[in-house]
């Protein structure tokens, strides 16, 4: 018995390879051709936005702050839901299925939803604002949309369910026998967290840095609406390039940009894990 | 559970022990109320959100206005007038979003279960390439995609003279390259678990191939398939940045339209309608949940 499973593959990558290679091959092709405003372009092939892209101050500006922007909600995210994945990981008790449940939830409503709530939550004389000004800690009220604060509070809540899904999945490989022979042996809980927990989910967390860093990298619908015009981020200002000021070749630049930049620390992390792997510090 | 087993030990020995065992049932109160508090802290403040959302869904004006600002929460006064003010807009976008995302969930499962299967059994030369192939949609922003699938459209409407762009068609097939890798992932990771002497034996037995596929390998998957499919849904369900590229501007799905409502003419009603996706959001994971089970859900999820 030996079916030629391989032949199951014919349609569905003669559609995706089509869908791939056509889309990705149109950008780029037009990333190319310089704008001539109103949707068209010039005839002749050059690199001029590009070299737009690598020597303006403003679009540096832009990748620089996506990149800053990323880097602050993926430390957060991890940081923050590192111990839920972990405890979630250990927790025997029908709370488990609950707390795992609501993180599921957060992510099968559109962060559109959960943006309208937090406008709510951080508005000027609400209730976070009214305790933060009342407690001293800010002059004046937050503003959630048009700062950097904002986006990164808006970037936290679209990717902080993925984060602990992930980490959730790495914290399960590694074995409670180990936990448990080192509190036999009389370590604290603190120890064997910094002791065994710790090393043991590294790659998972470097890894899920990464993989948290690039889908803000990517992120647009947070940094969109909490940006307000304000703060752009390279999404958003692609989206704008390509349908507020319809500049086909400049968006194309701009977006092969990101795709490459994304691509590189795809193929970073997937080196590390296997590094990693190598110096057999993954269980299983 | 260690005291049954220290107890016919000799006089020495369960001191020490017991002294350190009271030591750690001292600190686990300490330990115990830190996590909780920690959990509870994480959750108020990752459902807070959801919660305003609902609760300012039901509150009366306090005033006579549509902007954000006169939102009353928490909610002093209850109403259902902005439930009774949904647009009919917002219901159409949230027809169209619900049976695209279906749509996408049953295509993807028809394109992605064939590709599971030749990707993990399948033996020739380039297979590495194909499924990096398959799987690369996942690897590419959501912004990307819209731009690159939105030039494609541009470019077979100047060769051919068909107009994707705009069009059901054209979104649908957007979503499809967004959610079929999902579908290819989930429906893999069971495959790579399956034992192949399952589907040995019904062949020994007699079943053909194609029943011994109805009748054993496709139950089996099942799970992977579900899981799969409802990542497919959600991905087309929750998506703007593709929708927003390739949707015409008057048939918009359900969160282009609430990505509008907001960075235009905002109205509480769109706090209604939001509200009435959140619970249609948790019906699904009450159904997950008794189909698979949440865990199951997110261990084929994870790649």
């Amino acid at each position: 018995m030996n079916p030629r499973w391989g032949y199951w593959l014919i349609g569905p990558f003669l559609l995706g390879f089509t869908l791939l290679a056509g889309s990705q091959f149109m950008f780029l092709k037009a990333s190319f051709f310089a704008d001539l405003g109103f949707g068209k372009t010039s005839a002749t092939l050059d690199f001029s936005n590009y070299v737009r892209v690598a020597t303006e101050p403003y679009f540096l500006r832009t990748l620089w702050l996506t990149t800053y922007i990323s880097a602050i909600v993926a430390a957060v995210c991890i940081v923050v839901g590192f111990p839920i994945a972990h405890v979630l990981a250990r927790l025997r008790s029908r709370w488990t299925t609950v707390l795992l449940s609501a993180i599921v939830l957060t992510s099968f409503v559109t962060i559109v939803i959960q943006i309208f709530g937090l406008i709510i939550i951080f508005r000027g004389d609400g209730p976070v604002n009214r305790m933060l000004l009342a407690a001293g800690i800010v002059e004046q009220p937050f503003p959630l949309i048009g700062s950097v604060g904002g986006v990164v509070v808006g970037l936290v809540y679209s990717a902080f369910g993925f984060a602990v899904m992930l980490m959730y999945s790495v914290a399960r490989t590694i074995p409670v026998s180990l936990d448990e022979a080192a509190a036999i042996h009389g370590a604290t809980r603190l120890r064997i967290f910094a002791r065994i927990i710790l090393p043991l989910s590294l790659p998972g967390l470097i890894v899920g840095f990464l993989t948290v860093f690039n889908l803000c990298m990517g992120a647009f619908t947070s940094a969109a609406l909490l940006g307000g015009g304000r703060i752009l981020t390279l999404p958003v200002l692609i989206q704008r390039t390509m349908l507020l000021d319809v500049k086909y070749g400049m968006a194309g630049a701009l977006a092969a940009v990101l795709l490459v930049s994304v691509i590189a620390l795809n193929l970073a992390s997937v080196v590390i894990l296997k590094r990693f792997r190598a110096a057999r510090m993954v269980v299983s | 559970m260690t005291a049954g087993h220290l107890a016919p030990q000799p006089a020495p020995g369960p001191r020490r022990q017991e002294s350190r065992l009271s030591q750690l049932a001292g600190r686990v109160p300490l330990y115990k109320a830190i996590t909780v508090a920690y959990f509870a802290t994480v959750f108020v403040l990752l459902l807070a959100p959801l919660a305003v959302v609902i609760g300012s869904s039901f509150s009366a004006p306090a005033s006579e206005g549509v902007s954000m600002s006169y939102v009353q929460f928490p909610p002093e006064r209850l109403t259902l007038k902005w439930y009774r003010e949904i647009p009919a807009a917002h219901y159409h976008a949230l027809a169209l979003s619900f049976g695209l995302a279906l749509c996408v969930a049953l295509a993807s499962c028809v394109v992605g279960v064939p590709a599971a299967l030749g990707l993990v059994r399948g033996r020739f030369p380039g297979k590495a390439l194909v499924g990096a192939i398959l799987r690369a949609p996942l690897q590419i922003p959501h912004v990307v995609i819209g731009i690159a699938f939105l030039q494609l459209y541009h470019a077979l409407g100047e060769l051919s003279g068909s107009h994707l762009q705009g069009t059901l068609f054209g979104l649908f097939l957007g979503h499809l390259f967004l959610a079929t890798p999902f579908v290819i992932g989930s429906v893999g990771a069971v495959l790579q678990r399956f034992n192949p002497r399952l589907e040995e034996a019904a062949f020994m037995l007699g079943a053909s191939r194609w029943r011994t596929l109805r009748r054993v390998t496709l139950p089996v998957l099942m799970p992977g398939i579900f899981s799969g499919g409802l990542y497919a849904f959600i991905v087309s369900f929750t998506d703007v940045p593709v929708a927003l590229f390739l949707a015409a501007s008057g048939r918009a799905t359900f969160p282009v339209e609430l990505f509008y409502s907001m960075e235009q003419d905002f109205n509480p009603s769109a706090l209604a309608s939001a509200t009435l996706v959140t619970f249609f959001a948790l019906i699904l994971l009450v159904v997950t949940q008794r189909i698979i089970g949440v865990d199951q859900l997110l261990r084929s999820g994870s790649k």
